[in-house]
């Protein structure tokens, strides 16, 4: 059973595309299509096709209920329905997929499905080739996040498509959470936390090219408030699993990695900028969220030019645990807390636009993999601020 | 001589005395009903604690901006509210004490001073609502502006603050009574000035910068080869 999700009208085509390829390359499995509306919820094709609506009314037949909120800005994350569909329906796999256009150069709906349905995997996380700095905030925040707390090396843990084996499926769906946190059960974030945090066999699929959503992109504000709430949210409710993660170990991957050819990214002297403002403007802000070390190191790293690389890694590292430590103590409201986290997180992304302007995209990758190990030999430094927010303030 | 003297003196004792004697049931009235509300104060006081500390108070204002943060000796905003409300029952209770006192002076005074004390609570009230909310509005003005790239984000921040605060203790002053007309009038020519002045700065002296700024902005949008850090997909 695959959800769709986007842009109705797009999601519709998608829909009666995937049905015809699922029937040819899945045969005998009869392959449930459903789309997920603007409102939240699910709609079967065939109202869809009916009423010609792209958004029919909640409570219309077809119509299941409300999804909760996911990372992707625009899109209500459809698991919540899904699960409970597949589970009435005895799906043996459940997926959300992107209505947006895939790279069809290669087979992106096998690699998706196929480790779940021949392969005895229960989750696939999709990774996309993308322009380098595209998605830094994946690169740079929420993938060695996941990769520290959880201990699995997913390299974009957060995206709007995902594969579900039906036993993995039926263990979510079981989840006390639904019943106590039904706004934010059913996220990307809490699906990953809840799927790292199991033993469930994971796995991720190289799915080629970003299916390139037609909006242009959010607010990096509202992006920061999105992702990294519900990500710092799932943080805080898991504290006493990720403490007892051991160091991270590599996941099975399907598809070849890489990157986007051309695409110039932003220009990091710009990026750097914004950083140095913020660190003249919003000193007082960060005060109250950064030890003292914290600070002086931003002070030296805004008197260096941006070709030295931007914000080094371990502080980077030490500044989005900080943040996640304020987060859990409210020091700073939470929105105001994350928005202050944009101009940091130019200052990363200057260095990072930097190494992708003069490296290869083996120097490149190499960039990302230091800025990852950077966060995991910062652990202790976490669980140190994270148990004694207050005593621990180097 | 001296049994004139000594009748004279007798009446002046017999008059205090008197006197006393009618005075004595209101000072006793008024030192009990100080006691009273001193008791009814403590009371309120440790309520007001309790509620501020049950509901997190202090650590929501600091959360959102509109209480400095945490100090050595800084009593916080709960204990400076229980410290209001106890002051406040304790003047309240003695301004009532006093109106029972058989002195029309006094009691004229103290009925005046409780008629006005409804007037200078609300606004207290409306000034630390002020003072609240406008720490807040700076914070919030100050993180939009610098996310925004503007190189005045703190003058910006500065000034929505003091606009807030020069409203609020407009309002309070009113409340209370003070100033009259001549507060509107004078708040109302500070306002509307400064709004003009501002208008003058951008429309005159800084007409240049303000059309080079957003030429700018439109050119680097439209240049799609250097895109900016709102022109990528950060997730």
């Amino acid at each position: 059973m695959i959800a769709i999700q986007g842009p109705s009208e797009q999601a519709l085509a998608s829909g009666r595309a995937l049905t015809e390829r699922l029937r040819a390359r899945f045969a005998p499995v009869d392959p449930v299509v459903l789309v997920s509306s603007h409102r939240g919820g699910l709609v079967s094709l065939e109202p869809l096709e009916e009423h010609g609506s792209p958004d029919p009314p909640a409570g219309a037949p077809g119509v299941l209920p409300a999804a909760s909120q996911g990372a992707i800005p625009g899109y209500a994350s459809p698991l919540g329905p899904l699960l409970r569909e597949g589970a009435a329906r005895g799906a043996v796999a459940v997926a959300i997929v992107a209505a947006e256009a895939h790279d069809e150069t290669i087979d992106w709906l096998e690699r998706l499905l196929s480790p779940v349905l021949e392969g005895g995997v229960d989750f696939v996380c999709p990774a996309y080739r993308r322009h380098r700095t595209e998605g830094a905030i994946n690169t740079g925040i929420v993938a060695p996040l996941i990769r520290t707390l959880y201990g699995q090396r997913l390299r974009q843990p957060l995206g709007t498509e995902a594969a579900l084996s039906s036993a993995l499926a039926r263990r979510l769906l079981a989840d006390e959470d639904w019943r106590r946190r039904p706004a934010e059960a059913g996220s990307d974030a809490w699906l990953v936390a809840k799927v790292l945090g199991s033993d469930a066999r994971v796995a991720q699929a190289w799915l080629g090219a970003w299916p390139r959503p037609l909006a242009g992109p959010e607010d990096l504000g509202e992006t920061l408030i999105r992702a990294l709430g519900l990500v710092f949210g799932e943080m805080e409710r898991s504290a006493a699993l990720w403490q007892r993660t051991g160091p991270s170990r590599p996941v099975p991957t399907f598809g070849a990695e890489g990157f986007e050819p051309g695409g110039d990214g932003p220009d990091p002297a710009r990026l750097f900028e914004a950083f140095t403002r913020g660190l003249r403007d919003l000193l007082p802000v960060w005060s109250l969220v950064l030890p003292p070390a914290t600070l002086l190191e931003l002070q030296r790293c805004a008197a260096r030019p941006v070709e030295a690389g931007g914000l080094p890694d371990q502080t980077w590292a030490r500044v989005i645990f900080d943040f996640s430590v304020a987060h859990l103590t409210r020091r700073v409201e939470r929105r105001q807390l994350l928005r202050s986290l944009a101009p940091l997180y130019l200052g990363w992304l200057a260095g990072l636009a930097h190494t992708a302007a003069t490296l290869d995209d083996a120097g490149f990758e190499a960039r990302v993999e230091a800025t990852a190990g950077a966060f995991e030999r910062e652990k202790r430094y976490l669980i140190g601020r994270w148990r004694w927010p207050d005593e621990f303030n180097p | 001589m001296w049994s004139q003297t000594k009748i004279t003196f007798l009446e002046a004792v017999q008059r205090i005395t008197q006197t006393m004697a009618r005075l004595l049931p209101g000072l006793l009235a008024t030192i009990l009903l100080t006691v009273f509300s001193a008791a009814v104060a403590l009371v309120a006081s440790a309520l007001v604690r309790r509620v501020g500390s049950r509901l997190e108070v202090d650590r929501r204002l600091r959360e959102w901006g509109m209480a400095p943060p945490a100090k050595v000796g800084d009593p916080g905003p709960t204990r400076f509210a229980a410290r209001l409300v106890a002051g406040t029952v304790v003047a309240t209770g003695f301004l009532v004490g006093l109106s029972v006192l058989e002195s029309s002076a006094t009691s004229a005074l103290a009925l005046r001073l409780l008629d006005y004390v409804p007037h200078l609570l609300m606004g207290l009230v409306i000034l630390a609502a002020g003072v609240a909310g406008s720490r807040a509005l700076e914070r919030s003005v100050l993180i939009g502006a610098v996310n925004m790239g503007l190189n005045s984000a703190r003058l910006l921040g500065l000034g929505a603050r003091w606009l807030l605060l020069v409203l609020a203790s407009a309002m309070a002053l009113e409340q209370c009574g003070i100033g009259g007309t001549i507060l509107t009038a004078a708040f109302g020519i500070l306002f509307g000035g400064i709004v003009l002045a501002l208008s003058l700065a951008v429309g005159l002296g800084a007409r240049e910068v303000v059309a080079r700024s957003l030429e700018r902005r439109f050119q680097e949008s439209e240049r799609r080869d250097t895109p900016s850090s709102d022109q990528i997909h950060h997730l």
